[in-house]
C-alpha cells in the first residue's frame, strides 16, 4: 500500500513501453495489456481515494528523498479525480478494440494503444504531482501523446489538426515552463508547497505576478478558454472517437487542474493582481459559454458540435472559478468531473454511430434512432445531461455556479449561464429530431445494425453514470470540499 | 558579472523568446513555425539555466579540489527534461509535416487553409 | 400533520414502470393496452387511497434523495397537490381508453403509449413535488416527454409545431430555473411552505426579478398572453395528445406551478404587500377577453378549442391573482372544471374526426341527429363553459365573482359576465348548428362514434354535471378544493 501512489502512474507507462513489442503482429495483445494496466490504475485509484477519505491527504516521497528536496507525489482532494480518469480510460480502451480495428491501420494499432497508455500515465501523474517539475513532465507526457493520438487515424484533416494542436500546446507549455523558471528563480525550490511558503515569506510582487500571468495564460490555452480555443474544434472532431472522448473529457482538464494546483502558490500575492486574474477569467468564461454554444448551433458534423460544446462547458468551469466564491468554485470543480463523464458518453456514442453507419453529419444520420436504439438512447441521455436537466450530472455544476454567481452579487453571470444552457438545448434538439423523428436520408441507414457489445456496454455504463452522478452528486462535492476551501477567495 | 549588465542576459532571452513567438505566429511555412517554437524553447531553457547561476559559481560537479560556490543544479535537471520534451515535440511535428506534405502537397499554412 | 408515506412516490413510479414495459414489450396491442390501463387504474386507486387523509388535513411526504446541501428531490401530497393529481389520474384513465380507440391503426403506437405513460408520471410528479427543484425537474421532463407525442405524425407541420413548442417551453424552463436559483439565494430553501418562503427583507428588486422570472416561466405553459403562441399550433398533434396537453398535463402543470408560486413561494400576504398581483390580474383579464375574441374568428374546431383553453386557463391565473380565499377556491376548482369540460370537447372533436373525417365547424351541421350521444356531451361541455347553473363552469364563475367582490374589485364581475357572453357567442352557434340544421353531405353509414371513443366522452361529460351539482356534498372534489384552500390560505 505504501508504494501504490507512484504505481498508479508507472503501471500504464510501463505497459506503454511494452505494448509495441508485445503487439507486434498481434495488436489484440497490446489492447489486452492496455486494459489490464487501466484496470490496475483504476483499482489503485479507488484504494488511494479510500485512504484519502479515511485518513486525509497524504504524500509519497520518491526514492525516499524527503520533500522539498525530492520528488513528492501528493494525493489530496484534487487527485481524487484519478478515479474518474482511470475509469473513463478503462471504458475507452474496451471500446477501442472494435473501433481501432476499423479506424486505425494494423501496423499502427499497437502504437495507438501504447500512446493511450502514455496518455493515461501522464494524466494520472499530472493529477498527483506535488512539485512543479513533475507537473511539467507529466503534462508534457500527456500532451505529446495527445498530439500524436489526434493524427492516429490518418488522413489530412487529422494531420493538420494535430499540427495545429501541437503548436498551440507547445507554445503554452513553453510559457508554463518559463513561469516555472521564474518561480524557481524567485524561491529556489520547485516543490509546490515549499514555493508557496517561500513566496509568501519574501512577498515578491511583479515577478510573481508575471509568473501567475504566464501560468494562467499557458493553462488556459490548454483548457481551450475562449479566445484561445481555436485549436480545439478541429483536433477533437478529427481525432478517432475514443481519443475525442479522452481529449474532451480529460486532457482538456489539464489546464483547469493545473491552474488549480498552482493557485495556492499565489495566495500571498497582493489581492489586486489576483483579483484581476479572477475577473478576467470570469468574463472570458461567460463569453466562452455563449460563443461555444452559438458556434455549435451552426455545425452539421456531430463531432464538431460536441467539440464546440466542450468549449462552452469549459466556459462554465472557468466562470465558476473566476467568481471566487466557494459555492461557485464547488460547482466548477464538480463540473470538471461531471463534464468528463458526460462528454465521454457523447463522444463514444457518436463514435459508435459513425463506426456503424459511416456518416458524420446530422442530415445523413437521420433515422438512426430506429436502427441503433441503445446507442441513441445513451446519446439522448448524454444530451439531457449536457444541457443540465436535473437530476443528471450536468445539472449540479450549473446550479452551483448560478447560485454562486448570485451569492457573489453578480446576477449577470447567472443569466449568461442560463442563456447558454438554453442555446445548447436548441442545437441538441436538432440531434434528437434527426435521430428519432425524421425519415432516413441515406439508404444505408435502413440496414445498419446496433453497435457491437464491446462498444455498446461502455457507452451505456457511462450514460448510466451521467444520471447516477447527478443523483449521488453529494459524494464528489463532499470529496472536493477541502479543495474548495483552499482556493484563495473561496472558503 | 557587474550587476548592471546582469539583466542583459534575461533581456536577451526575452528578445529571443519574442522572435520565436513571432515566427510561430506570423510565418506561413510550417517548418519555420517549428523552428520558431524551438527558438522559444531554447530561450526559456537558457533563461532557466541562467537563473540558477550564482556569482563566481562553477559547474555543480563535486570532485577533488573543487570548491564552491556551485551553480544550482536543479535548473539543469529541469531543462534537460525540457530539452527531451522539445526534441520529441520536434520529431512529432516533423513527422506530421511530412504527412501533411504527402497528403496536401504543400506546407504553407496559407495554402493549407484555403484547401481545408 | 405530516406523515411519511411511500404511496406518494408510488403514484408517479407506477406510470414510469408502465412506460418501461410499454417500450420493451409494447409491440403487441393487447399487452400494451393491458399495461396502460392497469397502470392508469392502479395509479388512480393509489391516489384515491390518500384522499381521506387529505380531506382531514394530513400531508403525506417522502424524501427521495438529498442533493447537497438542503435541496433535493422530495415528494409531498398536500390538499392542493392531491387535487391536481386526482384530476390528472382520473382524466388519464379516460384518455387512455380513448387513445386506445383513437390510435387503433396509427403508426408507432408503442412509442406513443410509452411517452403517454411518461407524461402522466411526470404530471403526478409535479403535483406531488415538495420543493421547487422537484417541480422544475418534473416540469422539464414533462416538456421532454410531450415532444415525441406532439410530433408523432412526423409531418413537416408537426415538426414545425414541435420546434415552436420546444422553443417556448424550454425558454420558460430556463426562466423558472433562474427563478429557482434566485429563490434559493434569497430564501435559502426551496421547499413549499405556508405562508411562503420569501420575505420582504430580500429587497424589492430581487423579489421583482424572481416574480417575473417564475411567472413568465410558468406562464408559458399556462398560456398567458403573450406567451401562448405554442398552443394553437400544437393542435397538429393527434387528438388524444391535444386532450392530454390541454386538459391534463401541460397547461395544468403551468397553472399549478403558478399557484405554487403565488401561495407557497411568495405567499398571499407578501404579494399583497408588494403589489404585483394586480398586474398579474390585468394580464389574466386581457388573456381571458382577447383569447375569446380570437376564438370567435376560428373556423376549425380544434383551433377554437385551443383559444378557448387559453381563455379559460387565465380564469385560474386571475383567481390566484385576486389573493382572496374565495378566489383561490375558484382557481383550484377550475382546474377540475375546465379539465373535464375541455377534455369532453376534445374527445368529441376527435370522435367526429375519426368517424366523419370532418374538422371544420361549418361541417358539423346536423351531427346531432347522427351522433346524438357525442353531441349531447358536447352540449353539456359548452353549457359549462358558458356558465349555466348546474354545470361545472358556473361554480367557477360564481366563486370567482365572489372572490373579486371580497377583494373589492367589482369590475371582475363584469369581466365574468362579458366572458360568459363571449363563450355563449362562440359555443351556442355550434350547438345550434349540430342539433337544428340539416346535415350536409354525410355518407350514409355514419353512425355514432365507437364505444372506446364514446364512453370516455360520456363519462367526462357526466363528471361536468357532477362537479356542477355536488358542491355541498362531502367527499366530492369540491370539498377537496376547499381543503386545499384551507391549506394554502390558512382559512
Amino acid at each position: 500500500m505504501e508504494h501504490w501512489l507512484p504505481l498508479v502512474a508507472m503501471a500504464p507507462l510501463a505497459a506503454a513501453a511494452l505494448a509495441p513489442a508485445l503487439g507486434r503482429g498481434r495488436p489484440a495483445l497490446a489492447w489486452g495489456l492496455g486494459v489490464i494496466a487501466a484496470a490496475w490504475s483504476l483499482l489503485a485509484a479507488v484504494l488511494l481515494t479510500r485512504r484519502l477519505v479515511l485518513e486525509g491527504p497524504f504524500s509519497y516521497a520518491m526514492g525516499g528523498w524527503p520533500a522539498p528536496y525530492g520528488i513528492e507525489l501528493r494525493f489530496d482532494a484534487l487527485s481524487a479525480a484519478t478515479v474518474f480518469v482511470a475509469l473513463i480510460y478503462l471504458l475507452v480502451l474496451v471500446y477501442s478494440r472494435r473501433y481501432a480495428e476499423a479506424a486505425i491501420p494494423a501496423h499502427r494499432r499497437s502504437w495507438y494503444y501504447s500512446l493511450l497508455m502514455v496518455n493515461l500515465g501522464g494524466l494520472v501523474g499530472f493529477v498527483c504531482a506535488g512539485d512543479l517539475f513533475n507537473l511539467f513532465v507529466f503534462m508534457e507526457l500527456a500532451s505529446v501523446s495527445s498530439y500524436a493520438l489526434v493524427a492516429a487515424g490518418g488522413g489530412r484533416v487529422a494531420a493538420l489538426a494535430a499540427l495545429k494542436y501541437l503548436l498551440a500546446g507547445a507554445v503554452s507549455s513553453v510559457l508554463i515552463l518559463f513561469s516555472i523558471g521564474v518561480l524557481h528563480a524567485l524561491t529556489g525550490s520547485l516543490n509546490i508547497a515549499d514555493v508557496a511558503a517561500r513566496l509568501a515569506a519574501t512577498g515578491a510582487g511583479a515577478p510573481a505576478a508575471l509568473a501567475l500571468g504566464g501560468l494562467t495564460a499557458g493553462f488556459m490555452v490548454k483548457a481551450a478558454l475562449f479566445p484561445l480555443h481555436l485549436w480545439l474544434p478541429d483536433a477533437h472532431a478529427s481525432a478517432p472517437s475514443p481519443v475525442s472522448a479522452i481529449l474532451s473529457g480529460l486532457v482538456v482538464n489539464i489546464g483547469i487542474i493545473g491552474w488549480l494546483r498552482i493557485l495556492p502558490i499565489f495566495s500571498g500575492l497582493e489581492t489586486m493582481a489576483l483579483g484581476m486574474v479572477y475577473e478576467a477569467l470570469a468574463w472570458l468564461g461567460a463569453v466562452a459559454i455563449i460563443a461555444g454554444a452559438l458556434a455549435a448551433l451552426f455545425q452539421q458534423d456531430i463531432k464538431l458540435m460536441l467539440a464546440y460544446s466542450t468549449v462552452s462547458n469549459i466556459g462554465y468551469i472557468v466562470l465558476g472559478l473566476g467568481l471566487a466564491h466557494p459555492v461557485a468554485a464547488t460547482g466548477a470543480t464538480v463540473h470538471v468531473l461531471n463534464h468528463a463523464l458526460i462528454k465521454s458518453t457523447l463522444f463514444l456514442a457518436a463514435g459508435a454511430l459513425i463506426h456503424q453507419t459511416g456518416y458524420r453529419t446530422l442530415h445523413d444520420l437521420r433515422g438512426a434512432g430506429r436502427v441503433m436504439p441503445w446507442t441513441c438512447l445513451a446519446l439522448s441521455i448524454g444530451v439531457l445531461a449536457v444541457v443540465g436537466l436535473p437530476p443528471t450530472a450536468g445539472f449540479l455544476g450549473k446550479w452551483y455556479i448560478a447560485l454562486g454567481a448570485l451569492e457573489a452579487g453578480r446576477p449577470v453571470f447567472a443569466v449568461a449561464l442560463l442563456a447558454g444552457a438554453l442555446l445548447i438545448f436548441f442545437y441538441y434538439v436538432r440531434i434528437l429530431n434527426a435521430f428519432y423523428f425524421r425519415a432516413p436520408a441515406q439508404e444505408r441507414m435502413l440496414s445498419v445494425r446496433e453497435a457491437p457489445l464491446s462498444m455498446l456496454l461502455p457507452v451505456l455504463l457511462l450514460a448510466a453514470l451521467c444520471v447516477l452522478g447527478g443523483l449521488f452528486g453529494r459524494w464528489p462535492i463532499d470529496l472536493l470540499a477541502p479543495l474548495v476551501r483552499q482556493l484563495p477567495g473561496g472558503g | 558579472m557587474p550587476s548592471g549588465l546582469q539583466n542583459l542576459d534575461y533581456a536577451a532571452f526575452v528578445v529571443l523568446f519574442c522572435i520565436g513567438l513571432y515566427m510561430v505566429l506570423a510565418r506561413s511555412n510550417l517548418v519555420k513555425k517549428l523552428l520558431g517554437l524551438n527558438i522559444m524553447e531554447t530561450a526559456v531553457f537558457a533563461f532557466i539555466v541562467t537563473s540558477g547561476m550564482v556569482d563566481d559559481g562553477t559547474a555543480p560537479i563535486l570532485g577533488n579540489g573543487v570548491a564552491g560556490p556551485f551553480a544550482s543544479p536543479l535548473p539543469h535537471a529541469l531543462i534537460l527534461t525540457g530539452i527531451v520534451v522539445a526534441v520529441s515535440i520536434t520529431a512529432l511535428a516533423l513527422a506530421l509535416i511530412v504527412e501533411i506534405h504527402r497528403q496536401c502537397g504543400t506546407i504553407e499554412a496559407d495554402e493549407l487553409k484555403g484547401a481545408e | 400533520m405530516e406523515v411519511a408515506d411511500f404511496r406518494v412516490v408510488l403514484a408517479p413510479a407506477l406510470s414510469l414502470l408502465c412506460a418501461v414495459l410499454v417500450f420493451l414489450l409494447g409491440r403487441h396491442d393487447a399487452w400494451r393496452a393491458l399495461f396502460t390501463l392497469a397502470a392508469a387504474v392502479t395509479k388512480l386507486l393509489v391516489i384515491l387511497s390518500l384522499l381521506p387523509g387529505s380531506l382531514a388535513g394530513t400531508v403525506y411526504s417522502y424524501e427521495v434523495i438529498d442533493f447537497p446541501p438542503g435541496i433535493g428531490i422530495a415528494f409531498r401530497a398536500d390538499a392542493l397537490g392531491m387535487f391536481f393529481a386526482l384530476v390528472s389520474s382520473t382524466l388519464w384513465v379516460l384518455t387512455t381508453v380513448y387513445a386506445i380507440g383513437y390510435m387503433r391503426d396509427r403508426h408507432q403506437r408503442a412509442r406513443f403509449f410509452g411517452f403517454f405513460a411518461l407524461c402522466v408520471c411526470t404530471t403526478v410528479g409535479i403535483a406531488f413535488a415538495a420543493n421547487l427543484l422537484t417541480l422544475l425537474l418534473f416540469y422539464e421532463l414533462l416538456t421532454v416527454c410531450t415532444y415525441p407525442l406532439l410530433v408523432h405524425d412526423e409531418t413537416p407541420a408537426a415538426l414545425r409545431a414541435g420546434r415552436k413548442y420546444l422553443a417556448y417551453t424550454l425558454s420558460g424552463g430556463a426562466l423558472i430555473l433562474l427563478g429557482t436559483v434566485l429563490v434559493q439565494h434569497l430564501a435559502g430553501t426551496l421547499s413549499f411552505a405556508f405562508p411562503g418562503v420569501l420575505s420582504r427583507q430580500s429587497g424589492d428588486a430581487m423579489l421583482l426579478l424572481t416574480f417575473v422570472a417564475l411567472v413568465a416561466g410558468f406562464g408559458v405553459k399556462a398560456a398567458i398572453m403573450p406567451l401562448h403562441g405554442w398552443l394553437p399550433t400544437a393542435m397538429v398533434a393527434p387528438t388524444p395528445v391535444s386532450a392530454l396537453l390541454h386538459a391534463v398535463a401541460v397547461v395544468k402543470a403551468g397553472v399549478f406551478g403558478l399557484l405554487r408560486v403565488v401561495y407557497n413561494i411568495f405567499g398571499v400576504d407578501l404579494l399583497g404587500e408588494l403589489g404585483y398581483a394586480p398586474w398579474l390580474a390585468a394580464v389574466a383579464s386581457f388573456t381571458i377577453l382577447a383569447a375569446s375574441i380570437v376564438a370567435l374568428a376560428q373556423v376549425n374546431l380544434k383551433r377554437r378549442l385551443a383559444w378557448s383553453t387559453i381563455s379559460q386557463l387565465s380564469y385560474i391565473v386571475l383567481g390566484a391573482a385576486l389573493l382572496t380565499p374565495l378566489a383561490a377556491l375558484a382557481a383550484i376548482v377550475h382546474i377540475a372544471n375546465q379539465a373535464f369540460a375541455k377534455i369532453t370537447m376534445f374527445f368529441v372533436a376527435g370522435a367526429i374526426e375519426r368517424t366523419t373525417g370532418r374538422t371544420e365547424l361549418r361541417e358539423l351541421a346536423g351531427l346531432g341527429r347522427v351522433m346524438p350521444w357525442t353531441m349531447a356531451a358536447f352540449t353539456i361541455a359548452a353549457l359549462s363553459f358558458i356558465g349555466v347553473p348546474l354545470f361545472a363552469g358556473f361554480v367557477t364563475k360564481w366563486y370567482l365573482s365572489l372572490g373579486a367582490l371580497q377583494a373589492g374589485a367589482w369590475w371582475f364581475v363584469v369581466l365574468m359576465l362579458a366572458s360568459a357572453l363571449l363563450n355563449a357567442a362562440y359555443w351556442l352557434p355550434v350547438v345550434y348548428l349540430a342539433w337544428f340544421r340539416p346535415p350536409r353531405g354525410l355518407p350514409a353509414q355514419v353512425r355514432e362514434a365507437g364505444l372506446l371513443l364514446l364512453v370516455p366522452t360520456l363519462v367526462s361529460a357526466a363528471y361536468v354535471l357532477l362537479l356542477g351539482t355536488t358542491t355541498r356534498t362531502p367527499g366530492m372534489p369540491f370539498s377537496l378544493a376547499e381543503a386545499a384552500v384551507r391549506f394554502v390560505t390558512g382559512m
